[in-house]
């Protein structure tokens, strides 16, 4: 299996705090899911948002360690951080659509990049949408406000938005926190159909979700990777007494 | 202008109980009620007023042959307000647009480039600009800002963009300070801390997670104040924005030093003007004739309306915009 | 890789003019007030407070006369403004709460906090100056007095919606009828923020002009008699500002000074009480 990211002794701290995330040793294979547990507060989300160095649009956030991406450490100065986006994309917990058009919404990265030819940017906006599953929902109103979508569709279309680019990787932060059940099955569907193309890192404070859908498992606890396993065994036979007691649901 | 205070949103939609049994809690209800009115009773108190006052110039003069007439004789006693109106637009045009780049440019500023510590002071110092009184814009404009036009900006203006077709007739004539663009740039000054601090309240509406969406595809900030920040909030700029024009139009004294009186429709900044406001100001106390003062109320009841007109527009966009923003926790 | 150079490159050039703007408008704060205090400081002496004006042209003399004016004026709009103010923002945010016709009093409010203020001159003058026959210090109180209604009405409302519900509902529970819960708890809740907010409105008109020009008018001698014109500080400088006499102009920024500071050191506390007591915003 391939490595994507290699995460090595990875400290980081929020401005004028102490340490948030201890010591953090991690790999991420090309094509799987990965997925992130704990209770809150356990730094999960923070350590999400390191793999696209979305702590430094923060001043005084610091990092320590190396994350490898692609054979070339990300946490130096020189990274280029808008590349570095670009390349890993990333979906929050509530929909994010921007003031503008369903149309507007998907192709605003590509034209970001540059693409102006209308032929190109409707092939690739038509692609994303139905990569994510939410073309046949929304081709008759491209040009209607995003807003007018429910909230199940929105969240599609930011991801249809966020893999529009073509990124090698797309981190999900509690991507169903905000949604319906029926929602949530779409875009668990849809998760597990994406990383043919991509390798995906989802943060989730829903169990039932991590195994249903990675098939690796970060848990983490008090900002440190407590364990770190395939999906089945963490879930089965976690070597850690504190990652049975927190999958069996004796806390948290 | 009122101190607007975030409330607890459960709290507003409380109801107090109908237990009015005591009299003196009907006294004091109806005490309260008529100072609630008092608000009421004043605005259709001068409205009624100005109408009554222009009766007289209205029958003579009509509404229409008012506002298109440019003539303003108090020796032939023909008034009209063209003058006035057209004096009125352009420097209150010409304000907003020398104060909304500024304006927003400090709200962006604020919003998305200060660091922690100089947020708050600058939002105090810009405050602090629009705590100053007029007549202070005034007598500043009139001994330290007009020479300096006069001297420096005015002759520049007419040497780069005075040569240039069609708009080069707006930068000729004589640079003499007292005119048109001075008066706008002093009323720009005033209603920058207005508009600067309505957009910086909007900018800060847009939810950090939107914003943070957009980094998350790789724009750069600017594309992200660009193209969510300023989309997100046109709502509140609009409401902002028309807040500041309708200030502008009905500023008296920061403009009544530098603009002149001249009761003539120009086609140079350089020219000195007249607005319903500084005809106002020079020329009330002074109307001798029934008819000159009748027209110098007329000016007032236009003025009276359109402001009223503009400021209802711009509460209507805010009181909209914030309904659909509800603050976030 | 050359595109995102130029992006990079809008982006810095962009948020630079940003930086400019904001330091533009801390240059015209600098620049207005390093004028006044520049210019108002070398005219101002103690017999400034305390001389009445001279005849025009003769150099020397105070604005004794204006101080005193500007000061009756002022505070009988205050005596007569802040009740009324404070009264109705009561009944906005107590009897009527939550009522359409709260809204829409607020709104009509806000729209009068914006009114040119010179069409309140006008106003006045056609309801007490006309039928009186002269001008009078009375109608300039009036004017500022109709400019601050509003501007408390608000200001009262707001602070009072901030007092939390349950303190009412607490003396409710011990059997109060509302005007006490409004006199004995909820006023003592807001007491501050109204007292600020009064405070920063009483500095918002003791800056006006325009309504005073045609109500109070002006005088160049000493007068108490709120009867008849009174001299202010604004119309003052406006007159002498605008006279031909150098001494006039030296006058004119003094009173300048005096009314900048006076209004920016109010402004300042009360802005810095409501930061303190009400926390951020």
């Amino acid at each position: 299996m391939n490595l994507d990211m290699e995460i090595k002794g990875l400290n980081f701290y929020y401005a004028g705090k102490h340490m948030v995330l201890h010591n953090i040793n991690l790999e991420i294979y090309k094509n799987t899911v990965t997925a992130l547990i704990g209770p809150s507060g356990c730094g999960k989300t923070t350590l999400l948002r390191c793999f696209n160095r979305m702590h430094d649009l923060y001043p005084g956030n610091k990092y320590e360690g190396e994350i490898i991406f692609q054979g070339r450490n990300i946490l130096t100065k020189e990274t280029d951080l808008i590349d570095l986006r670009s390349r890993i994309g990333m979906v929050f917990q509530k929909p994010t659509p921007f003031p503008m058009s369903i149309f507007d919404n998907v192709a605003y990265g590509l034209r970001l990049r540059g693409i102006r030819k209308k032929s190109i940017l409707s092939e690739k906006v038509e692609h994303a949408l139905k990569q994510s599953a939410i073309w046949e929902e929304v081709k008759d109103k491209l040009h209607e406000s995003a807003y007018a979508l429910s909230g199940g569709q929105q969240q599609r279309l930011v991801i249809a938005r966020a893999l529009a680019v073509e990124p090698e990787a797309l981190l999900f932060d509690e991507p169903t926190s905000a949604l319906d059940p029926i929602s949530t099955a779409k875009i668990e569907e849809l998760i597990e159909g994406l990383k043919e193309n991509v390798t995906i890192i989802i943060v989730t404070h829903n169990l039932q979700q991590a195994a249903r859908i990675s098939e690796w498992t970060g848990f983490l606890m008090l900002g440190e990777l407590v364990e770190f396993d395939r999906t089945e065994k963490i879930f089965t036979v976690p070597k850690e007494k504190l990652t049975e007691d927190y999958v069996t649901g004796r806390f948290g | 202008m009122a101190i607007a205070i975030k409330r607890e949103a459960a709290d507003v939609k409380r109801r107090p109980p109908i237990f009015r049994r005591d009299p003196l809690d009907i006294l004091f209800y109806a005490v309260t009620a008529l100072a609630a009115m008092a608000v009421v009773a004043v605005t259709l108190g001068i409205f009624y007023i100005l109408v009554r006052e222009s009766y007289p110039a209205i029958k003579k003069f009509g509404v229409f042959g008012f506002i298109v007439s440019k003539e303003w004789d108090p020796y032939r006693e023909v008034f009209g307000a063209a003058t006035n109106l057209f004096g009125t637009a352009v420097a209150t045009c010409l304000s907003l647009i020398i104060a909304i780049p500024v304006a927003l440019g400090i709200a962006i500023f604020v919003t998305e480039i200060a660091p922690d510590f100089l947020k708050g002071p600058i939002g105090a110092a810009i405050e602090l600009l629009a705590a100053i009184p007029s007549i202070i814009y005034g007598i500043w404009g009139f001994f330290t800002l007009a020479p300096i036009m006069s001297a420096h900006i005015e002759p520049f203006l007419m040497n780069t963009l005075g040569r240039l077709p069609l708009v080069g007739p707006l930068f000729q004539g004589t640079p003499m300070g007292i005119d048109l663009l001075t008066a706008s740039v002093i009323l720009s000054i005033m209603i920058i801390p207005f508009t600067a601090s309505i957009s910086r309240d909007a900018f800060n509406l847009t939810p950090e997670i939107v914003k943070e969406s957009a980094y998350a595809v790789g724009a750069t900030r600017w594309e992200v104040v660009k193209n969510v920040v300023i989309p997100y909030s046109r709502l509140g700029i609009f409401g902002g924005v028309a807040l500041s024009l309708g200030r502008a139009l009905g500023e008296t004294m920061a403009v009544a030093f530098v603009l002149g009186n001249n009761h003539q429709i120009t086609t140079s900044l350089f020219d000195a003007a007249a607005t319903i406001t500084v005809t106002l100001a020079n020329e009330f106390t002074e109307a001798s004739t029934k008819t000159y003062l009748s027209s110098l109320f007329y000016l007032a009841l236009l003025l009276f309306v359109l402001s009223f007109a503009i400021l209802a527009v711009a509460k209507i966009f805010l009181v909209r915009y914030e309904k659909k923003n509800p603050r976030e926790q | 890789m050359q595109r995102e150079r130029i992006r990079k490159l809008e982006s810095v050039i962009a948020l630079t003019v940003s930086t400019f703007a904001a330091a533009l408008g801390i240059f015209w704060l600098v620049f207005i007030l390093g004028s006044v205090i520049v210019h108002g400081a070398h005219a101002l002496s103690p017999g400034f407070f305390v001389h009445d004006p001279t005849p025009a042209g003769i150099p020397g003399g105070g604005m004794r006369n204006a101080f005193v004016g500007q000061f009756l004026i002022t505070l009988f709009a205050t005596i007569i403004g802040v009740p009324v103010g404070i009264l109705g923002g009561t009944f906005l945010a107590e009897y009527a709460r939550g009522k359409r016709i709260s809204h829409y009093v607020s709104m009509l409010a806000d729209i009068m906090v914006t009114v040119p203020t010179i069409v309140v001159g006008t106003f006045i003058y056609a309801i007490m100056v006309k039928p009186m026959g002269h001008f009078s210090g009375w109608a300039g109180s009036v004017a500022l007095a109709v400019i601050m209604i509003p501007v408390v009405l608000r200001t009262t409302e707001n602070m009072l919606t901030l007092v939390p519900w349950t303190l009412r509902e607490a003396a409710f529970a011990l059997g109060a009828p509302y005007y006490k819960v409004i006199m004995q708890v909820v006023y003592r809740g807001a007491i501050t923020g109204i007292f600020t907010g009064v405070l920063l409105s009483i500095a918002r008109v003791a800056g006006e002009t325009a309504p005073l020009l045609f109500t109070s008018f002006n005088n160049s001698f000493f007068s108490g008699n709120m009867n008849g014109p009174m001299a202010s500080l604004t119309v003052t400088i406006f007159q002498y500002a605008m006279g031909p006499y150098d001494d006039w102009h030296d006058q004119a920024w003094a009173a300048a000074l005096v009314i900048t500071l006076a209004i920016m050191i109010v402004t300042i506390v009360g802005r810095m009480v409501i930061k303190l007591r009400y926390g951020k915003k």
